[in-house]
């Protein structure tokens, strides 16, 4: 009987080491409870902040085509017929890429209220670091709640009255705060302002290294964004003082050498540079460069713009496009890194002269609003520019963003804000079909994402797509 | 720990119960013998065999001997057994006894397979359908799970796609899960084995299958276990039913030495129907004259004609040898087998080859304790291609790369076109393999304690090792951008398992009773390290150490299930049935609170026929009436961890992870899940009404079932508003409820032998409908949103704008207005058109011998179901692309008067907004899936060579295609990395046309 004996003994062990096979813990995740609790935590979270922007759903790629191709920049001509329906203003409710883009800025949002949330209340952070923490994340909520707000609820006295759902606390499970209704179209741009008011109470001037100054936020960069806001907002006076704010600083120089910009990395023309690398690819170069360059060539240069970049032969930014044989179809090379490295260039210096620009012409100094255009004409190789009155001042200065700005997400929503949109997108002609005008008032902003009006009943769809 | 608590105690008693028994035999001495079925001289295991009068008894073993301790004088033996005549013997002063039962005609003979056990046919009271390995021998399949494609009533199965060892999707009676796992639970030698696609390369919708380690040629029946009280045996993981496979063993014989081989080629059997180069251009200038522009091309007529596809196809090869050599002794019984499978693609650079060894071994080493194990190791090595919903694989670039284009520009460099790759670059650079290794073995002890007593305990291990390596040479798009792309997966996962089974069979008087208890424990982890790496010095070099960017990831994840069924079958006078199961299962996947979960059926089956009132229905031979209900439990396709509020690293945009979150050097972190503590088991109620009828000598067999399944607590990934921050939360929320009716005929219309003709006809067809009975809200899946799920339809519904016709004096489609508000708004007029699911599906299969001759043919259909030709969405665009046309846009409104459903070209007809349900086609099919002929040799002249058996056959597979639908192929799912679709075709690789002849000698 012994062997028997010694196999149930066998057996008998078996089944007692076995007890635990029901715990079982995470390997590559952590509990939401622990993940923002001490200085490494904030500081991997406020990362995983910037990692949202830099993500193809947002500044990797979309937010700019999406300004592209609902513009007079560029078309879709490849198979991606999300672009396709922007372009030619059809856009679904159910378009993907336009639900991503919220997707994408809701998830940056949630990331910067836990940031706000819990960063006061870490012990091992010093004032000075939990201010940094802080002023990051309510400037990203700023920028966020303000893209979100161009593009799903208007601009005031243009388009829109119904604002974005404003979220200001951590999701963490299922309640009623997950379902919000959509605040007023002041109300959304109220928040934008105020985050930026209070990152800017909170930022550094700068960190140790001149790379993080451009690749995160710091004092300059909520200056230079309020300049922005305020153009929205039509307060040309507070773009005037926040404007020059930003050029008095010697952080920030125009560049003698428009193509050097986006060929080198963080120069001192930029303010705010999304970093790109190997591990973090933009796909601005893949969707615009043709296949025999490793691209899918999905967006190419409208034919009638590229006319106007290569108008002046001087001007270097006409210099920057290339012809794809294959398709026939001209892109831009801005962006041209190979493994796709090139970062994203949300705010330089040359914003902020246009801006600055545009809010002198609407004060009335003109000469000075001319000083601060032929600047930029200047340093494209293009000569200055002599124009009277207001409004040819302020028409040509609309036209340099559009050259000076074009493929960095800005052209549809100044179009918008200046109230051109409807006057200028008329019979943009078009490689794979009919010339497309926008005529609908309410498509100068795109639907709120089907996936939300589904599982939201609080949330109203806009105007131009009921 | 209640659980854990009980289940210790349970074992310990099952232990203390086997130690109290061992003691209880005295002076006697041994007598041995041997049971054959006196029909055919097989040997019978399982045969009962009991000292009268007293409780000494033994049972055969699987060579049908056994031993028996007797008293020194006097005594009879009495031998029963399922489906046999029961006999008696008096054993006087023999040492060795002969016997030879004699089968009961009255009583349907077959033995099957149950989980855990075996169970006479006769008295089962489960909806168990069983595939015997000889009817899916010598068929060329690289997975066995393609091989019950109809062959059993209610199981319906669909490739993937025709990518040699691709995935394919099973579902028994329909698709309970939405967001879980739909996949039945496959039981190979009673280990629940790893059944997912483990590849990590995304090369579009086609999985990979790990079914396909196994050689069909070992197996020797597989069991499906459909109904509730079949399946609750299996408790938590049942929902979807199981799949038993049962590999060959020894037997007490001398040894028999098989070979067989096949060899074969394969063609497509449809050509991608694409326009040329001169047609091209003519239907670009029209869609441009039809929008108001100017014509493109000067002269279509002389353009370049390029035919893509006619570069990227090819007669695929195919090749199998099988050897195996079982026999055995008294003691030990053995087989012994290795597989060679070889099969290539239809297209260009994928294949898929298996290299497979089993060992199986039972042995006696003590007095009334069998030990024994079943060992496969598994290299499977895959060449594989972009494919399946790819669109930068080959296929993709047959379809859409223009004809009027070169193949090669004037430089010798491959012509590109916008995202696609070249289609002759994709299957000359493509260098993409997957190697798994695996090691799938148990060993179990049994433990007679007493007859009809018997301890059973089992160690079971399934390892796979999967090594991945890609390389994107700078000819390929992917890696033109990045100088070269390479990327090297190493995936592991190991399960084990341990199992002990305590079995009590006993008869009283008229009362039969079959009782098991048992216990179970399964820990599962895998892990995969990746690296990945860019620029490389020039082509030649393709393994990461050479690349200039290199960098390097590692995950892991685990789970654990604890188990404790049992069950007990019970009859009464062979006539009134019962079968009470229970099982409780916990799973480490929910919260504490939740984990364990509940599962019991019953059944009760009445045998009408062996009533004395029916007895004179002479034509009658078995009828059966039988009933079950009972619940079973899902956990499956949720995520290890789905309970816990999580961070970690970046999701996409449809919130599916998608790499890291640092920010370039900066490490991050991201939230990526949503709490909910209450998670917990999905559960499905199912009711079914069976009838078993035998007539005419049970030549006619009839089998009949109708059932009721009710799935409830779905665990469903629910849509939350996506201002969160996140785009769902799995919850225990909604309902799917399938019901069906199956029917199986069996006949033997001509019963032959070696002389006389024979004929057996196998029939069956079955039904599901699929209902979602309870959703929180719609939503909409896959890209477009072509699916959605809603209240009230069923599963695999196409969301898409009906087209009615095409206006015949304006060649504009008509669509229908949806909301009734007079006209049509593409961004609300859209609606559900149809659905995947089939009316009914099944198969035939015909079977005739004739003097040694033998000739099959296997009919496969489906009725009802819609296919999603998205191919032609694609090619079929109007001019609004620049891509080639398909040739159904050649059917195009032109003039006044033309009446068509292909509108006008010109971009409005075509906008991009647009999804028309004219793509939208039958997918109904009737394929001949198999046809067969042989030749046996006769057996005197066997004899003279020394041959115990010899047979060549000839044979084809998707010889014929009955179908409506214009795809490549009606038979294919096409996007298999998501449960959430099914029956769309998009760029996926057809299934091929086999030819092939084949040997299979024994001796």
């Amino acid at each position: 009987m012994k062997p028997i004996n010694t196999l149930l003994l066998a057996g008998l062990v078996s089944v007692f080491s076995a007890c635990n096979v029901l715990d079982q813990l995470p390997q590559a995740e952590v509990a939401e409870s622990i993940a923002v609790t001490n200085k490494k935590g904030a500081n991997a979270a406020l990362a995983g902040l910037y990692n949202q922007l830099q993500d193809g759903n947002y500044y990797g790629r979309n937010f700019q085509l999406i300004s592209d191709v609902a513009s007079d920049i560029s078309q879709s001509v490849g198979t991606w017929d999300f672009y396709r329906e922007m372009d030619t203003y059809v856009t679904a409710p159910a378009n993907r890429e336009n639900a991503a883009l919220w997707t994408r800025g809701y998830r940056a949002i949630n990331i910067a209220n836990t940031l706000i949330a819990n960063v006061p209340n870490l012990a091992d952070l010093t004032t000075a670091e939990k201010n940094a923490l802080l002023g990051q994340a309510y400037f990203l909520r700023g920028l966020v709640y303000f893209d979100l707000t161009r593009v799903y609820a208007g601009v005031p006295d243009v388009v829109g009255t119904l604002g974005i759902p404003i979220v200001l606390t951590p999701s963490k499970t299922v309640d009623e705060t997950l379902y919000p209704s959509r605040p007023t179209l002041k109300a959304s741009y109220d928040q934008v302002e105020s985050d930026l008011i209070k990152s800017l109470e909170l930022l550094p001037e700068a960190y140790a290294s001149d790379i993080t100054t451009r690749a995160q936020a710091v004092k300059g960069t909520a200056k230079a964004l309020l300049s922005r806001l305020y153009l929205y907002l039509k307060q040309p006076a507070k773009v005037l003082q926040y404007a020059n704010e930003v050029i008095a600083d010697p952080k920030y120089v125009l560049q003698t050498s428009y193509e050097s910009i986006f060929s080198g990395k963080f120069t001192a023309e930029s303010i705010f540079e999304l970093n790109f690398g190997s591990t973090d690819q933009s796909g601005m170069r893949n969707w615009y460069f043709p296949s025999s360059l490793g691209g899918r060539g999905d967006i190419a240069i409208h034919e009638s713009f590229y006319q106007e970049l290569i108008a002046n032969p001087k001007d270097v930014r006409g210099k920057m496009v290339a012809r794809d044989n294959t398709v026939n179809v001209y892109y831009s090379t801005k962006y041209q890194k190979a493994g796709n490295i090139d970062n994203a260039h949300i705010i330089r210096i040359a914003e902020i002269y246009l801006n600055r620009a545009e809010a002198r012409a609407q004060s009335g100094d003109l000469p000075g609003a001319l000083a601060d255009l032929n600047k930029i004409r200047n340093r494209a190789g293009v000569e200055s520019l002599t124009v009277t009155g207001v409004q040819p001042t302020l028409e040509a200065i609309w036209q340099e963003r559009k050259l000076e700005l074009a493929f960095e997400g800005h052209r549809f929503f100044d179009l918008v804000r200046t109230n051109q949109a409807l006057t200028k997108l008329v019979q943009v002609s078009r490689k794979n079909g009919p010339p497309v005008t926008l005529s609908n008032v309410g498509r100068q902003i795109f639907p709120i994402p089907l996936a939300d009006i589904d599982s939201n009943k609080k949330l109203v769809q806009n105007d131009g797509y009921k | 720990m209640a659980a854990v608590y009980i289940m210790r105690q349970t074992s310990l008693l099952i232990f203390l119960l086997c130690l109290s028994t061992m003691s209880l035999f005295g002076q006697t001495r041994t007598l041995t013998g041997n049971v054959t079925n006196s029909e055919d001289g097989t040997d019978l295991p399982g045969v009962n065999v009991v000292l009268k009068g007293t409780s000494t008894g033994v049972t055969t073993d699987a060579s049908g001997a056994f031993k028996l301790a007797v008293p020194n004088q006097g005594g009879t033996l009495l031998f029963s057994s399922i489906g046999f005549q029961a006999q008696e013997v008096v054993i006087g002063n023999l040492s060795k006894v002969t016997i030879k039962l004699l089968p009961d005609t009255k009583q349907l003979s077959e033995v099957i397979i149950t989980g855990y056990g075996t169970q006479a046919q006769k008295t089962l009271t489960g909806s168990i359908a069983s595939v015997s390995g000889k009817s899916i021998e010598n068929i060329p399949a690289p997975s066995s799970d393609q091989l019950l494609q109809g062959r059993a009533a209610g199981v319906q199965v669909s490739a993937n796609s025709g990518t040699p060892g691709g995935g394919m999707q099973v579902r028994v009676r329909g698709t309970t899960s939405i967001n879980g796992s739909s996949d039945p639970l496959y039981v190979v030698d009673g280990i629940p084995i790893q059944s997912n696609n483990l590849s990590g390369i995304g090369l579009g919708g086609s999985t990979t299958n790990p079914i396909a380690d196994i050689n069909p040629a070992d197996i020797a029946s597989m069991e499906i276990l459909k109904d509730a009280s079949a399946t609750a045996i299996y408790g938590a993981r049942a929902a979807n039913g199981v799949v038993l496979i049962t590999t060959k063993r020894g037997a007490n014989k001398k040894a028999k030495i098989s070979f067989g081989t096949y060899q074969g080629t394969q063609q497509l059997w449809r050509r991608p129907a694409v326009v040329d180069g001169p047609t091209f251009e003519t239907l670009i200038n029209e869609a441009n004259v039809n929008n108001g522009q100017r014509p493109t091309y000067a002269n279509p007529a002389g353009t370049t004609n390029s035919n893509w596809s006619e570069r990227i196809f090819q007669d695929g090869a195919l090749r199998n040898y099988d050897l195996s050599i079982a026999g055995g002794s008294e003691k030990v019984q053995y087989l012994v087998s290795a597989n060679n499978f070889f099969q290539e693609a239809v297209v260009k650079g994928s294949d898929f080859k298996r290299t497979s060894g089993r060992v199986n071994l039972d042995f006696t080493p003590i007095d009334k304790v069998k030990v024994g194990t079943s060992v496969l190791f598994a290299r499977s090595t895959r060449n594989l291609i972009r494919s399946d919903d790819n669109i930068s694989g080959a296929l993709s670039g047959a379809f859409f790369l223009p004809p009027n284009l070169p193949f090669y520009q004037a430089d010798g460099s491959y012509t590109k076109f916008g995202t696609f790759e070249n289609p002759i670059a994709a299957v000359e650079n493509n260098n993409i393999k997957m190697n798994t290794n695996r090691f799938l073995a148990n060993v179990y002890a049994q433990y007679d304690i007493l007859p009809g007593l018997n301890l059973r305990s089992t160690f079971s291990l399934d390892y796979s090792n999967i090594q991945e390596d890609l390389y994107d040479n700078t000819f390929l798009n992917n890696g033109a951008s990045r100088n070269g792309f390479g990327q090297s997966l190493n995936s592991r996962d190991n399960n084990w398992i341990q199992e002990n089974v305590l079995t009590y069979q006993r008869s009283f008087g008229d009362h039969s009773i079959n009782a098991l208890v048992g216990t179970s424990m399964q820990e599962s982890t895998f892990e995969r390290t990746t690296a990945t790496g860019e620029q490389f010095p020039s082509n030649d070099f393709t393994r990461i150490i050479s690349a200039a960017v290199q960098r390097g990831t590692s995950e892991g994840t685990s789970w654990g299930i604890s188990s404790l069924f049992g069950r007990i079958v019970y009859d009464y006078k062979s006539r009134y049935l019962a079968t009470v199961n229970v099982r409780r299962d916990g799973s480490s996947r929910f919260g504490r609170d939740n984990r364990w979960g509940t599962f019991p059926s019953v059944a009760v089956g009445w045998l009408l026929s062996e009533e004395s009132f029916m007895k004179d229905m002479s034509f009658l031979n078995v009828l059966k009436i039988r009933g079950s209900y009972g619940l079973t439990g899902n956990q499956s396709g949720i995520t290890n961890f789905q309970s816990i509020g999580l961070w970690g690293g970046n999701l996409d945009d449809l919130g599916a992870p998608s790499g890291s979150s640092a920010y370039v050097d900066l490490p991050g972190t991201a939230p990526i899940q949503l709490a909910n503590q209450d998670l917990k088991w999905e559960t499905t109620t199912q009711t079914n009404v069976g009838l078993d009828l035998g007539i005419i000598k049970n030549r006619v067999k009839i089998t009949a079932d109708y059932y009721v399944k009710n799935t409830t607590d779905l665990l469903l990934a629910v849509p939350v508003p996506r201002t969160s921050g996140f785009n769902t939360l799995v919850q225990n929320y909604g309902a799917v409820q399938n019901k069906g009716f199956e029917l199986g005929i069996n006949a033997d219309i001509l019963k032959g032998d070696d002389r006389k003709i024979g004929w057996n006809v196998n029939f069956n067809i079955a039904t599901n409908t699929n209902k979602l009975t309870k959703l929180a809200a719609p939503f909409t899946v896959y890209n477009r949103d072509i699916y959605r799920y809603e209240e009230g339809y069923s599963m695999y519904s196409f969301y898409l704008h009906e087209q009615t016709g095409v206006n015949p004096e304006t060649g504009a489609p008509i669509w229908t207005d949806v909301n009734g508000d007079g006209k049509f708004d593409a961004n609300v007029d859209r609606k559900i058109v149809g659905n995947a699911n089939p009316k009914f599906f099944g198969g035939i299969t015909n079977t005739l011998n004739f003097k040694g001759f033998d000739l099959m043919f296997f009919f496969q259909y489906s009725s009802g179901n819609k296919q999603l030709h998205w191919n032609r969405f694609f090619g079929e665009h109007g001019g609004t692309r620049n891509t080639n046309f398909m040739t159904s846009q050649l059917d195009r409104w032109q003039k006044s008067g033309d009446q068509t459903m292909i509108p006008k070209m010109s971009a409005e007809n075509y906008a991009g907004n647009l999804r028309p349900s004219r793509f939208l086609e039958d997918g109904s099919y009737m394929r001949l899936k198999n046809i067969s002929l042989g030749y046996t040799l006769p057996k005197p002249l066997l004899d003279k060579i020394h041959l115990s058996n010899l047979r060549i056959y000839v044979s084809g597979q998707n010889v014929l295609t009955f179908t409506k639908y214009t795809g490549l192929d009606p038979e294919m799912t096409g996007t298999a990395s998501t449960n959430l679709t099914q029956g769309i075709e998009f760029f996926t690789m057809p299934q091929p046309k086999v030819y092939m002849a084949g040997l299979n000698v024994s001796f």
